[in-house]
Parts: C-alpha cells; structure tokens; sequence
C-alpha cells in the first residue's frame, strides 16, 4: 500500500526559518540521511519539497477557461511544505516513518515533533466511481 | 521549471463529492483521465495521485523516544489535499492554463469552477540552507 507524509507546516509569508545556518544544515542533512534510507529500503516511491508560500497562486478557470490567478489565501491556510509517498505493508509502518520525519532536528538539533498528515494513495479511483 | 496543481478541499467538500450522481463522477473521472493522459502524451506530466479521503487521514507526532503519537481529529476548516498532478513546463503561465484546464473540469451543474493551487516544485533545498 502507498501512503503519502504531509508536512503542512508553513504558514503564509514564511520564508527560510531564521534558524543559525549550523542548524539549518542539520535540519536538511537529516531529510537527505532520511530520503537515503528509504530508498535503499525500497520504501521511497517519491519525496517533493514546495517552494515557500509566496510563490504559490490560487488557478481559477474564468468564463471562458483562461487562468485567473489570485496570490492571496486565508490567514489560517497550512501550506504543504513537502512530502513523501511510501509503499509499505501496514499504516504502522507509515506511522513510523511519519514518527521519524516528526523527530527532524529543529534549532539547538532539538527534535521539531512536527504533526504529519499520512493518508493512503489510491491506486485508482474507488470502485464505486467507476 | 516543475510545478505542482493541488486539489483540495474541506471535509464538507468531500461529503458533497460523495453525494455526486454516478453520471456526473463518470464524466468527472473521464474527464480527469483524458487530462492526464494530454499531460502524459505532451511530455509534461511528472507525477499524478489521488489521495484517499479525509477519513483515512492520521496526524503523526514523534512521542518523546520517537515512537508515533497519531490522532485522527482535524480543524473543521482544513483543507485536506484531494490530488495532485506534478508537470515539468517552461513558464508558471503553462502550469496556470493546465490549472485552468482542471478548475473547469465537469460536475454537478450548480458547481463553480473550484480553485487550484500551484505553486514550484523544488529540485534541492535552498541553497542558504546548505
């Protein structure tokens, strides 16, 4: 079974956390170690990081289909930072790794425990649909 | 440039979806399935997935000695991720029309053109955080 790890952990207007670079370094150091294993365990399907929120657009088709592109979100709105699809054979085992993206080292290399959204990947539409 | 087009939509959005006749999700999954494939065809599609529904959604925190924490209670007004396609094009006005292409997709008649977001898909982390 595939199931995607969310990090829905920006806000609008966040750039780079304004961490000391020695911690950054740790940070991302962490996520490529992390990406690493996964793939030498042939869990990693696929893992994406977004750019920051004020670079992000709101696509709405006008009346006649051409884009209509809007820049502003409500306050509240979690921006997906990034993500990671694994295949695995339970949910625990994608709750594990969501548990280690969680722990990612934040400032001080103190663990961020960060909330990741793990819901499954469909491999089609739900038969009822079809 | 990568680009990333993300559906979304509340867990109201979701229970209306679910109502939908069966004619008008057949014309909406036909009509996502002949996007994709232009997508394909074109040489521009990256990746595509639909996700499960918010039902199936857990959030994930690391326990202090990393074991995972998970709760399935989310914010009424979160915005849970529903799909996403992932396109390699040159300009973020491509990306636009193709978000265009799906706010206009088929559904029930009373249904507006439903709001896409797009935002750049990164190749590396930034570089002052390496």
């Amino acid at each position: 079974m595939k199931y995607i790890l969310m990090m829905n952990t920006m806000r609008a207007g966040e750039s780079v956390p304004n961490w000391p670079a020695k911690d950054l370094q740790a940070h991302i150091a962490f996520m490529l170690n992390l990406n690493k294993t996964l793939r030498e365990s042939g869990e990693l399907v696929s893992a994406e990081g977004l750019a920051f929120p004020d670079q992000a657009r709101l696509v709405r088709a006008g009346k006649n289909g051409t884009p209509i592109t809007d820049g502003v979100f409500p306050e509240g709105k979690e921006f997906l930072a990034g993500f990671w699809i694994v295949q695995v054979d339970t949910p625990e085992r994608a709750y594990t790794i969501a548990a280690r993206v969680s722990a990612a080292p934040g400032p001080g290399g103190v663990p961020l425990n960060m909330l990741i959204e793990v819901r499954q990947v469909m491999s089609g539409p739900p038969p009822e649909m079809s | 440039m990568k680009y990333i087009l993300m559906m979304t939509g509340t867990k109201a959005d979701f229970d209306w979806y679910a109502k939908w006749s069966k004619r008008d999700l057949q014309a909406q999954l036909a009509f996502m399935h002949s996007f994709t494939r232009e997508l394909k065809d074109s040489g521009v599609l990256v990746a595509t997935e639909g996700l499960g529904f918010p039902d199936q959604g857990k959030l994930v925190r690391a326990a202090a000695d990393g074991t995972p924490i998970t709760d399935g209670v989310f914010p009424e007004s979160k915005e849970f991720l529903a799909g996403y396609w992932i396109v390699d094009v040159e300009t973020p006005e491509h990306a636009y029309r193709l978000a265009a292409r799906v706010s206009a997709g088929p559904g029930p008649k009373d249904r507006g053109n439903q709001p896409i977001e797009v935002r750049p898909v990164m190749s590396g982390p930034p570089p002052e955080m390496l």
